[in-house]
């Protein structure tokens, strides 16, 4: 006892001490497939979009990662380069990288150059030494690759990855007590969006999700964020978004034939399992595979492009109807008619009771059979419609919010795009019936008078 | 070695009480990066700081002599113990008298502290002696919901006549809604009402020194007057979760015609139908 | 004339003390089981309270560091706990350091200081001091350390179960703590919770109405009430607290259980939608939680002070080799704060939106309780007034004691001040406040108990150099971690924040809480030194006499360690217990149990009480 306890306090604190070593964060990665092509899709993963402390940003993606990119413009010196910027997102300042990604020097490995000094009104940006070719008039240049991505990716892991997930998974260790989950980005889908129908979101969107939180969720509001920062996460949560989807589409890929259940489907059918996997390496290397992945790939980039064209946001053809006693009262009409069926799932009072809370045993989009009878979304939680009295509006409060819920729909949710189906007008009806409802009377069909504006309000606040 | 010890004891006071004197210098005192600096933003902040300041004092005071005293007694019981040092002890059950006066006279100063209190008490909290503007606490200027985590605030509408409406204790569609950003106008009393959505919270303005609970269940009316214009920190203080520390918002105060300018831009924009049209442009240029 | 001389130790008087006592010729008949396990003597209950209570304190103590890592190096990869939870990307998730910081206080208040004090020392040392054989009910003070077991399992359950344990706080608010969604550890962590704290309920209660019977009957001849040791008025006050107060929560805690498992509301308003819930139904009010907690957490503050303060008089005494100065006030001091006790409760609700009239009232009462406070700090000065000082380990925990309760003391001025406590109220100034009440005051009081009574306990010295680098780590390692949270509570920096940087206003506090750190690791490490010198010295200490330290008390008549029922025969109290340096004696130190030398004029002999 005497000798050993010492020797006992020495190993403890050795322990803690040795505990001090940091563990590394890892993006996570779908499971499925078999080992050999977990493999691949991990790696060829990791080389397009690398790992969280060594971000790589792949030129193509509609990103914005760099504090900017420039054109190298007339006059270029050894270490002072005239430019024409084309984006910016962040200060240039001194000691970012310069990075050639077109031009006489590229590609630059070695010889790293920094920028020392930026002066504003010139356009021209003092290097620390000169780069190790001279610099043509027509060179694209990028200062501070990656600085918006990194600034995010610290952001994210100080504000978001306990629910989110190292990955935007939203598997974070918070994320199992959530009862509304944390959005997955890895589907490259996005529930309250102002596009229209069918496209993805719009960089705005989740600037505003941002900002203003999801009521009635455990989303906060980052108000507070500077708004470089804001933007920083914004593009971090994208980026993860099209990691995510890329591993998505190659897993797609291979899931068909390389999946642990289908390898041991094809096990018993006769195959070895040597040869399924010297079969995948035959297609790996003829190229298939890659060929299939970058045609995803390429509509991936496309729909993303897409979304943040100003095309793409929902413009209501028409202004916004005047919320009168007439207006919701058709609003009311509509909400009720078989033909929009809103009643199906937000229920005859709007409190998102409808039949089809219980109703649904066979989930829509995967036909396979609920768990519980309900609603699902995408992601395969099981969700409450929208309790429309709460006066708690998830994607906003805005008429136009609630109007692009109802023109294109929740994405990745039951809740259709009603666009098609309905005129301006009874779009806005609807939208002033909603947005009246939490202050209408509970009980259903008798259209109690909305108190307006200039109805003089009955008594003031009292300190109840 | 006892001497060591002696001296052990006395330094830490010292350290302590140099601590305390070079902290304001080192940004270790009140909170200084709101728009007043270390100085209160509320007169009655001011008020609570004098009577921190008041405390302070005596208790500094109290704490500097006991210490003296302790010294004083360590130092001379351990000359006690030194070879040839043929003192007797001092024998001694008490004294009467000492206990009277020392009974006595911390009494009264105690009492002192309780009953000069009284006063930013009955203003901070008692409804019946709140600033005329509430209106004896019934005119409140927002309800501020704290939920986790982030504050929630409701204000009243403006009327057709360019006015501001009274808030109304149930929701209006008239009402205007921001998340995490009070705007109160500077140098006039402004009350609001506190609620909770779920669980407690507490509604903390450090630079006001403003604090108080949101209970679930109650409307709780709280007054605060912010003296200079500019941003101020609202967080909150009562453990609500795993995002307690989440709940940052801010307090603006603005001269009252900033205010009205901002409360209608937020009619506006909260009225945006997606139509860009001319009018509607400034919904868009908050930031 | 002979001081202190702990090495030696003088059996004065008594004549050498056989290990075991004479005269009781049935003592170890005892199987191991009945012996060390369910062993109904006071003193094996007593020693297995201070040993389970020592290991909770580092369980405590490590969840602690857990806390002050995340302040300090907050997001980075926690060492040890990183290990045993899962933690995303190295980083602890925020419901985790809620955890933390809530299991950090349960276990500190409920299985350390509370059994440290009432259990592990009022087991140990009320019989031993009144001069009893045992306690009144043996059997219930077997059960009230076996109920501390259910509690200890039902504490250490709660880490297994979603969230890693109960998040809500040691105050337990609902409705964080009524509704099982309201936080990760909000569910079946919160309700093992609860139940831990029932089982310690138990357990005190049982301990409380063992030793006010104890006290009350089973003193020995000549023990007046007047003649106790300051020790003993303490426990006997602090027994009559606890069995008034813990009802209340013991019943708060059955309604909190029963609206979390059976769906009354009493603390549950209607209308509240926690993570996406339907809204609740009911009436309750979630501030009735709050008094009735309080009103019992409140005098549980004094129920883990008023023993350590009664424990430090008598050491004080003795290693000033002086009588207690004042030792009536000493007395009526400790009833006032436990009688204001009971009505002081609500300001720990000053902020809560309780009736502000009710807010004044408690303002006026808890200003007060300073005083018996203030009184019992300048009777210790008074004790150590001209006394020959014995700077040995005991001596140097009992004037941190008394140092530390100044400041603890103080700084609860503050607080108590309505206007004030706004301000400060859930800012790091009130952990600063509690820390130095219960750790500064309490827990070195405790250190000091130890290394006072261990000879009584072992027969055999604790190590007075080891003894001496751990007080002086301790001391150090304290007041670095703690008095500076007094600033960062007025730079308004708020509790149980797991990130108070995010917060621009409180960036800057970086550097000092990475300090605080520091200091806390180094005070974490010191204990260390405590468990080992108290294993180490209980196997290879020096043996010792009945009496080392030379003091008064009965206690010190009996062998070390005392066999089974105490003492050999039944002793007779002559005097107080603070008999020390009296003029008219020989010797510095004059045993209760000492005939009075009869000489004319001088009887009867001098009590302590005057």
């Amino acid at each position: 006892m005497r000798s050993r306890l010492p020797a006992l306090v020495v190993v403890a604190c050795v322990a803690v001490v040795s505990g001090c070593g940091r563990s590394e964060p890892t993006f996570s990665s779908r499971q499925g497939l078999a080992p050999a092509m977990d493999e691949y899709v991990r790696t060829s993963i990791d080389q397009k979009f690398g790992i969280p402390n060594d971000i790589r940003v792949w030129d193509r993606l509609p990103l914005r990662p760099h504090a900017a990119t420039a054109v190298v413009g007339e006059g270029a010196q050894d270490k002072i380069l005239p430019l024409t910027l084309v984006e910016q997102h962040r200060d240039l300042v001194n000691g970012q990288e310069v990075v050639w990604v077109a031009g006489t020097s590229m590609p630059q490995d070695s010889a790293k150059v920094k920028a020392e000094s930026w002066n504003a009104e010139a356009n021209l940006l003092k290097l620390s030494a000169a780069p190790p070719a001279p610099p043509k008039t027509g060179d694209r240049v990028v200062v501070g690759p990656g600085a918006v991505l990194v600034h995010g990716r610290a952001l994210y892991a100080e504000h978001c990855q306990h629910c989110h997930g190292v990955g935007g998974d939203g598997k974070g260790p918070t994320a199992p007590y959530l009862n509304i989950r944390p959005r997955d980005y890895r589907k490259g889908l996005f529930k309250f969006t102002s596009t229209k129908e069918g496209l993805k979101a719009h960089r705005d969107d989740l600037g505003r999700i941002v900002e203003e939180g999801i009521p009635g969720t455990y989303m906060p509001s980052f108000k507070l964020l500077k708004k470089n920062e804001s933007q920083a996460i914004i593009e971090y949560v994208l980026y993860l978004s099209m990691r995510g989807e890329t591993e998505y589409a190659l897993y797609n890929i291979l899931a068909g034939d390389y999946s642990n259940d289908s390898i041991a489907t094809r096990v018993k059918d006769g195959e070895t399992e040597d040869k399924i996997v010297s079969e995948f390496v035959t297609r790996v290397k003829e190229g298939e595979i890659d060929d299939d992945a970058s045609s995803m790939l390429e509509k991936m980039i496309g729909d993303w492009t897409t979304a943040q064209t100003p095309e793409a946001i929902i413009v209501p053809k028409e202004k916004r109807y005047a919320s009168d006693a007439a207006s919701i009262e058709r609003g009311r009409a509509l909400y009720l008619s078989n033909n929009l069926n809103c009643v199906a799932c937000h229920g005859d009072s709007g409190l998102g009771d409808g039949i089809q809370t219980y109703s649904i045993t066979v989930n829509t989009e995967t036909q396979k059979p609920n768990l519980e009878p309900g609603l699902y979304d995408t992601w395969g939680n099981k969700i409450k419609p929208r309790n429309l009295r709460l006066g708690m509006f998830r994607g906003g409060r805005r008429p136009i919010d609630v109007y692009a819920r109802i023109e294109a729909g929740i994405k990745g949710t039951p809740m259709p795009a009603f666009g098609g189906k309905m005129t301006e007008q009874q779009k806005w009806d609807l939208v002033n019936y909603i947005l009246e409802l939490p202050h209408e009377a509970r009980t259903p069909g008798t259209g109690v008078a909305p108190v307006t504006a200039n109805a003089a309000p009955a008594a003031p606040a009292a300190a109840h | 070695m006892k001497r060591f010890w002696c001296f052990f004891f006395m330094f830490w006071p010292i350290v302590a009480f140099v601590l305390c004197w070079i902290a304001p210098d080192m940004g270790w005192w009140f909170p200084s990066n709101g728009p007043t600096g270390m100085k209160a933003a509320s007169p009655i902040g001011e008020r609570i700081d004098d009577l921190y300041y008041m405390i302070l004092y005596i208790t500094t005071a109290t704490f500097v002599g006991t210490q003296v005293a302790l010294g004083y007694v360590l130092f001379k019981g351990a000359a006690m113990t030194d070879e040839g040092n043929e003192q007797k002890v001092w024998y001694s059950h008490g004294s009467h008298n000492l206990e009277v006066i020392w009974t006595i006279v911390p009494a009264c100063i105690l009492l002192f502290i309780a009953l000069y209190q009284m006063d930013v008490v009955k203003e901070v909290r008692v409804k019946s002696a709140f600033p005329a503007e509430t209106k004896g606490g019934t005119v409140a200027i927002a309800e501020v919901t704290a939920r986790q985590f982030e504050w929630r605030i409701r204000y009243p509408g403006i009327g057709p006549d360019g006015k501001k409406l009274p808030l109304m204790p149930k929701p209006q569609p008239t009402d205007l809604y921001t998340v995490n950003d009070l705007r109160v106008p500077t140098g006039e009393p402004s009350m609001i009402i506190l609620q909770s959505g779920d669980v407690q919270h507490a509604f903390f303005l450090p630079e006001l020194r403003v604090k108080q609970d949101a209970v679930p269940g109650l409307d709780i009316p709280v007054w605060f007057e912010a003296s200079k214009s500019g941003d101020y920190t609202l967080l909150c203080a009562e453990l609500c979760g795993w995002g307690h520390y989440k709940m940052k918002a801010k307090l603006v105060a603005q001269p009252e015609a900033d205010h009205m300018e901002f409360m209608r831009q937020l009619t506006v924009q909260q009225n945006y139908d997606g139509v860009p049209e001319a009018t509607n442009e400034v919904a868009q240029g908050e930031e | 004339m002979s001081t202190v001389n702990p090495a030696i130790g003088t059996d004065a008087g008594q004549g050498h003390a056989e290990e075991h006592g004479h005269g009781h010729g049935h003592e170890h008949h005892g199987s191991f089981i009945s012996t060390y396990v369910f062993s109904t003597d006071h003193k094996m209950i007593g020693k297995q309270f201070l040993i389970t209570t020592l290991l909770m304190l580092m369980v405590g103590g490590a969840l602690a560091l857990g806390v002050r890592w995340q302040l300090a190096f907050r997001w980075e990869a926690m060492p040890f706990f990183g290990m045993l939870f899962k933690a995303e990307g190295g980083q602890i998730s925020p419901e985790f350091y809620t955890m933390l910081v809530t299991m950090h206080a349960s276990v500190m208040i409920f299985l350390v200081i509370i059994p440290i004090l009432a259990g592990a020392f009022g087991n140990f040392l009320i019989p031993l001091m009144i001069g009893a054989d045992d306690m009144a009910f043996p059997i219930l003070n077997m059960l009230s350390y076996w109920f501390m077991w259910p509690a200890i399992f039902c504490f250490g359950a709660s880490f297994f179960c979603a969230g890693y344990g109960a998040a809500g706080g040691w105050t337990t608010y609902p409705l964080l703590s009524a509704l099982y969604e309201a936080a990760p550890g909000s569910g079946a962590a919160q309700t093992f919770w609860l139940f831990g704290l029932t089982f310690v309920g138990f357990s005190s209660m049982m301990g409380s109405i063992n030793y006010m019977t104890t006290i009350i009957n089973m003193r020995a001849p000549g023990m007046t009430l007047f003649r106790m040791p300051l020790t003993i008025w303490a426990m006997f006050i602090t027994a009559i607290l606890q069995s008034f107060a813990l009802p209340v929560l013991t019943a708060a805690g059955f309604m909190l259980v029963s609206d979390r498992m059976l769906g009354t509301t009493f603390f549950i308003p209607g209308g509240i939608v926690v993570n996406d819930n339907d809204p609740t139904v009911g009436g309750g009010q979630t501030l009735l939680w709050q008094h009735l907690f309080w009103f019992y957490s409140h005098p549980a503050v004094y129920i883990m002070l008023l023993p350590a303060m009664g424990m430090v008089s008598d050491m004080l005494a003795c290693m000033s080799r002086k009588p207690i100065f004042g030792y009536k006030p000493m007395v009526y001091s400790m009833a006032a704060i436990a009688g204001l006790g009971f009505i002081v409760w609500g300001h720990h609700m000053f902020t809560s939106g309780m009736n502000p009239a009710l807010g004044m009232t408690f303002m006026v009462s808890t200003v007060m309780i300073a005083l018996p406070s203030a009184v019992k700090v300048f009777n210790w000065i008074g004790t150590m007034w001209g006394g020959r000082l014995q700077f040995n380990t005991v001596m140097l925990n009992c004037i941190a004691f008394v140092s530390m309760f100044i400041v603890g003391g103080l700084s609860g001025i503050f607080m108590a001040a309505v206007p004030v406590d706004i301000y400060i109220h859930d800012t790091y100034f009130i952990v600063a406040h509690f820390h130095y009440v219960l750790f500064g005051a309490t827990l070195f009081g405790c250190f000091g108990g130890i290394q006072f009574w261990f000879p009584k306990m072992y027969g055999r010295m604790m190590n007075e150099k080891l003894g001496k680098l751990h007080f002086f780590l301790t001391f150090i390692g304290f007041n670095g971690t703690f008095f500076p949270m007094h600033l960062l509570g007025v730079a308004g920096m708020p509790r149980r924040y797991a990130d108070p940087y995010l917060h621009p206003y409180l960036e800057h506090l970086l550097p000092m809480n990475q300090f605080m750190t520091i200091c806390a690791i180094l005070m974490g490490c010191a204990q260390f030194i405590l468990l080992f010198n108290f294993f180490y010295s209980r196997k290879f200490g020096p043996t010792c006499g009945r009496n080392p330290w030379n003091a008064n008390g009965l206690e010190w008549t009996a062998p070390s360690p005392p066999g089974h029922g105490n003492f050999e025969s039944v002793p007779i109290c002559f005097r107080g217990p603070y008999e020390y340096s009296d003029p008219n004696h020989t010797e510095d130190f004059w045993l209760q149990t000492d005939q009075p030398v009869k000489k004319a004029g001088d009887n009867p002999p001098p009590s302590a009480a005057h």
